[in-house]
């Protein structure tokens, strides 16, 4: 029972902080908006350090690292809002690592680590919505391969990404593929998202494919979760930096000749988002300790953890752009797009009301963190 | 980073469950686990059990006789004692007044006033609201004028749990009247068998006399029951609140409630009711959240870190999750959470039963649970103490 970190961890932390601070500012991010929502070079410099690989073994030419390293990155990539899907990186290493066959592996466990190949997970389908077990793309085997055919939605840089895992259902049972985005039969349409980030269409019309596994539900359930976690560290930073610029504001924005920090209402909102903040890096710690449990325990635990840091980001983004007054809505100023993150996580790997219902049917008789 | 308690840590909690489950006597811990009326016998007996394993302190330094547990050994006793069914350590003496004779008594007081603390067979008493003086405490008048080797205490003090068993009070007064109200305050030790003091119960709006109002008329205290110095009594208060307490939480509790819950949701018929299924759950997340931020808290503590400043988040939260579990079975108990029986609440009672058993105390303790978000630091003072540590 602790929650200390070592010193290998704090040192991975510092790197991250700095890349973030000194090398990935508001003007860059915004830059990168502008450009689509997606900076190779930025992803480049992410698996620079190492961090595209940090799930990955380092037989396979990764770090070997765990989840708690993984939430202490995603932590620091939060409080800078960074658009690039290092989650996506997280899962792909994950999959390939303890999912794929050893061709598989060597063919793209070194080129995830080194940041050549950005392989991103393709699972949202136009029915589905958070319902893991809803897969309407079909694999058809075709000689030693197979072909895939299907449409999936919302997929994280899917123009740009290299290849894709993607769920179909190969004789009705789900199974993971893996697609490369020049392949035949693949068509993309990009666009930009919410908070700024990239999106895709990805139609896939009898796309030649590699298996990846069988195990697709499984596989699947396990990816979600590593994203659930990933997701809720990463919220976690982005609530930090939020409440730190909305503390800044209140203790300089004058009203009626004083400091509007001096407001009682105003005060306790704050206090309120300190709880929703600190409840919410609980639920991560809980959520990334969780990651290697066994596999109902490892699902009951994502979702409270993402009911939690969901109730949490919802708050903590509404009251920043409340205690900011008008400037709170405008583009220019930097809070509505933290606010735009909280958002856009919420809608990740599902939604509250989604994990609410999880929890309640997985509920047991017994109470607590260890129960 | 590790969820899990040690190999040490879990035979310590193994230890301290056998020790509790074979000394914590039956009919209290069924009074206990069903919300029903404790007696003073109750409460006494119990802490009389712990006082002679010496338990009763396990939070007194070393040096006073204390088992000298860490942080985390003290959480798993709590929780094991919740988890079985143990009455409440009633505070007054062992958590609130022993500290301060502790840390700012004379030796003379120290023996005078420990040992029957330690045994639990002294019953101890909180002076320190007033009708006038809640969250502004230090406004207080009751006052303390000394003359020749005594002082004279007249005034009033509210809100004194349990008083009308207590045997000694330990009070704030007031000395003086210079300065900064602060710093007119004494800490003063009065016996209640003493002429003068006169204790008025106060019904709650459960029906039960919880607390009291406890009257001095000319109370003449002896100056040797003065700790400390005169007028330094208001730091000696706050140096109890400087030390972050995980026990305010009181999610051991809230877990043996959540529990509770759900088997009265499930005899009542509404476990399986989607809606009402989903407020359960939502309360199931929120004991998961505030038993790991007291886990974090007790981490760095046990690591002897800096303490995490999270305190007042521990009394918000734990306050309100109180409220909500009690709300949530008077609920569930529906129409027949509505029958005021007050003979019900006594252990054992065979009268005529209106809907089950289990339903007759769930309105009285949720209305009685109103009142953890008002003690211990009103939520919206404790708010006032979050916000400056997040703003300055």
């Amino acid at each position: 029972m602790d929650f200390n970190f070592s010193d290998d961890q704090e040192q991975l932390r510092d790197a991250v902080r700095k890349w973030v601070d000194k090398g990935y500012d508001f003007e860059r991010r915004r830059s990168i908006v502008a450009h689509g929502g997606f900076s190779r070079e930025a992803y480049t410099e992410l698996a620079e350090l190492g961090l595209t690989g940090l799930y990955i073994p380092e037989a396979l030419g990764g770090l070997g690292m765990g989840p708690v390293e993984g939430m202490v990155v995603m932590e620091e990539l939060g409080r800078g809002i960074v658009l690039e899907p290092l989650t996506q990186a997280l899962i792909a290493g994950a999959m390939l690592s303890y999912y794929a066959g050893p061709d598989l592996q060597e063919a793209w466990c070194a080129k995830v680590a080194g940041g050549e190949a950005l392989v991103v997970l393709a699972a949202q389908e136009r029915k589905a919505r958070y319902d893991l077990s809803v897969c309407n793309t079909v694999a058809q085997k075709q000689g030693n391969g197979w072909t895939l055919s299907g449409a999936k939605s919302v997929v994280p840089a899917g123009d740009l990404a290299d290849a894709f895992i993607v769920p179909a259902k190969a004789d009705g049972k789900l199974a993971l593929f893996l697609v490369e985005r020049t392949a035949s039969g693949v068509t993309t349409h990009g666009y930009l998202t919410q908070d700024g980030s990239r999106g895709a269409e990805l139609k896939l019309s009898g796309a030649p494919a590699a298996l990846l596994t069988l195990k697709g539900q499984e596989a699947l359930e396990h990816a979600t979760d590593i994203g659930i976690a990933a997701l809720c560290a990463e919220a976690v930073g982005v609530m930090d930096k939020t409440l730190a610029i909305t503390v800044d504001y209140m203790n300089t924005r004058k009203q009626f000749g004083v400091v509007i920090s001096s407001f009682q209402s105003l005060r306790h909102r704050v206090a309120d988002m300190k709880m929703q903040l600190e409840l919410g890096r609980s639920m991560s710690y809980y959520a990334s300790l969780k990651l290697n449990a066994p596999t109902d325990e490892r699902r009951a635990a994502m979702s409270r953890a993402k009911f939690q840091i969901g109730n949490s980001m919802r708050f903590v983004g509404q009251q920043a752009v409340q205690l900011h007054g008008g400037i709170g809505v405008t583009d220019e100023y930097i809070v509505s797009h933290y606010f735009k993150k909280l958002t856009q996580m919420e809608m990740s790997f599902g939604d509250t009301l989604h994990h609410l219902g999880e929890v309640s049917s997985r509920m047991q008789d017994t109470a607590g963190v260890f129960a | 980073m590790d969820l899990n308690f040690t190999p040490e840590e879990e035979a310590f909690r193994q230890e301290v469950r056998a020790w509790v489950r074979a000394n914590l006597p039956q009919e209290t811990a069924h009074k206990v686990h069903n919300a029903l009326r404790q007696t003073r016998e109750d409460m006494q007996n119990w802490a009389k059990i712990l006082g002679k394993k010496g338990w009763l302190t396990y939070a007194w330094p070393k040096q006073f006789g204390g088992p000298g547990w860490n942080a985390v050994q003290k959480h798993l006793f709590e929780e094991e004692c919740a988890l079985a069914g143990a009455p409440r350590i009633v505070p007054f003496g062992p958590v609130m007044v022993a500290p301060v004779i502790m840390a700012f008594g004379n030796a003379e007081q120290q023996q005078r006033f420990l040992p029957g603390i330690a045994s639990g067979e002294v019953w101890w008493s909180q002076g320190y609201s007033e009708p006038g003086s809640g969250s502004d405490l230090a406004s207080l008048k009751t006052r303390a004028e000394r003359v020749g080797n005594k002082y004279i205490v007249n005034g009033q003090k509210t809100w004194t749990t349990l008083g009308q068993f207590g045997e000694w009070i330990f009070c704030l007064v007031r000395t003086s009247n210079e300065g900064k109200p602060q710093t007119g305050i004494s800490f003063l030790l009065i016996d209640m068998k003493s002429p003068g003091v006169t204790v008025r119960p106060i019904k709650l709006l459960d029906g039960e006399c919880e607390v009291n109002e406890v009257w001095f008329d000319n109370v003449e205290v002896p100056a040797e029951n003065l700790i400390g110095e005169e007028n330094k009594g208001w730091t000696y208060a706050k140096h109890l609140l400087a030390h972050e307490r995980t026990n305010i939480a009181d999610v051991n509790r809230a877990k043996r409630e959540l529990e509770r819950l759900k088997r009265i949701a499930k005899a009542e018929g509404v476990y399986d009711d989607v809606r009402f299924r989903d407020e359960i759950a939502k309360l199931e997340v929120d004991v998961v959240a505030l038993e790991m931020l007291v886990l974090r808290v007790l981490s760095a503590e046990k690591s002897g870190k800096q303490s995490l400043d999270i305190a007042g988040l521990l009394k918000i939260r734990g306050s309100e999750m109180q409220q909500r579990y009690t709300e949530l079975m008077m609920l569930a108990g529906g129409p027949y959470s509505l029958p005021f029986i007050q003979e019900a609440m006594e252990a054992g009672w065979q009268g005529d039963q209106i809907g089950a058993l289990h339903c007759a105390p769930l309105a009285g303790s949720y209305f009685n649970m109103r009142k953890t978000t008002i003690y211990g630091g009103s939520n919206e003072v404790q708010r006032n103490i979050v916000a400056q540590t997040v703003l300055g």
